[in-house]
């Protein structure tokens, strides 16, 4: 059951990914966390790379990322490093905007969307190399 | 969510998430302000550690990054006070001094040692007699 609490964040989530995203928004984001993904969180750059190393991603490799957003840091791991990646989340726009990106990025051959709660993933057991997510609920 | 993230990785898989938590070693009230002050999902009761064992996760490795969050916490603010004229006309004054009370209060406690940014890592059991 979604509490109050989590209806209203995802509100607001949901609000933030909608915003436009101004030449200053991205001047913003690039001098807080060195990129521009739509990030409105802690998580750097330089951490995203980390979480690349720590799970050994490569291409072949499937990632999970829960509460993606707009695709970060799951799209952006599949850029870098090559791997397949499942982006799931609430928010419609933020998807939207992650498979936009992944146009861009030239990596929609390996990124999906799915719109989903992380208390109930529609996903098949053993069916992931690696699951990440930054600044969630678990 | 952990004990679905054990069983939707591959045996040998392996997950990674920063959480933002309480610091160890709080007085009630203490942890009762860094639930408040924290961002919605400083919610859990107990260590991610023991959290992960418990959803029947191995090699578990915690890396404290607190230090780094303080300063990503204190660039949100200042960066947005920078741009505070065009943020207002973006979002509106009410929400852009919402954003930055709560980034304020967030990073106030912090200093105050109450919370906490952590990567933890760890991997599926390669046994496949782990239960689910």
């Amino acid at each position: 059951m979604v509490t109050r609490e989590e209806h209203e964040t995802r509100q607001k989530f949901g609000d933030r990914y909608a915003e436009d995203r101004t030449d200053v928004v991205r001047q913003i984001e690039r001098a807080v966390i060195g990129s521009e993904w739509g990030v409105n969180g802690y998580t750097t750059v330089r951490q995203a790379d980390l979480l690349a190393e720590l799970l050994y991603l490569g291409p072949g490799m499937r990632l999970l990322d829960l509460g993606s957003g707009c695709g970060w840091p799951g799209l952006y791991l599949a850029a870098r490093t090559g791997c397949q990646a499942v982006l799931s989340d609430v928010p419609l726009e933020g998807l939207r905007r992650a498979l936009a990106r992944a146009d861009t990025e030239q990596v929609a051959d390996r990124v999906t969307a799915v719109a989903s709660s992380a208390r109930a993933l529609p996903f098949q057991t053993a069916s992931f190399d690696a699951v990440v997510h930054t600044d969630m609920l678990c | 969510m952990l004990r679905a993230s054990r069983l939707l990785l591959v045996a040998g898989g392996r997950t990674a998430f920063f959480t933002i938590h309480p610091a160890p070693g709080l007085s009630p009230s203490q942890r009762r302000r860094a639930h408040r002050d924290g961002p919605v999902a400083v919610a859990a009761h107990r260590p991610h550690r023991e959290l992960l064992e418990r959803a029947g996760f191995i090699d578990i490795d915690e890396i404290d990054c607190t230090a780094e969050f303080a300063t990503i916490a204190r660039a949100w603010i200042e960066r947005s006070e920078h741009h505070h004229d065009h943020l207002v006309d973006l979002i509106g004054i009410a929400e852009y001094e919402r954003r930055q009370r709560e980034r304020r209060t967030q990073l106030h406690a912090i200093e105050d040692g109450l919370l906490r940014r952590s990567l933890l890592t760890a991997a599926r059991p390669k046994s496949t007699a782990t239960t689910d």
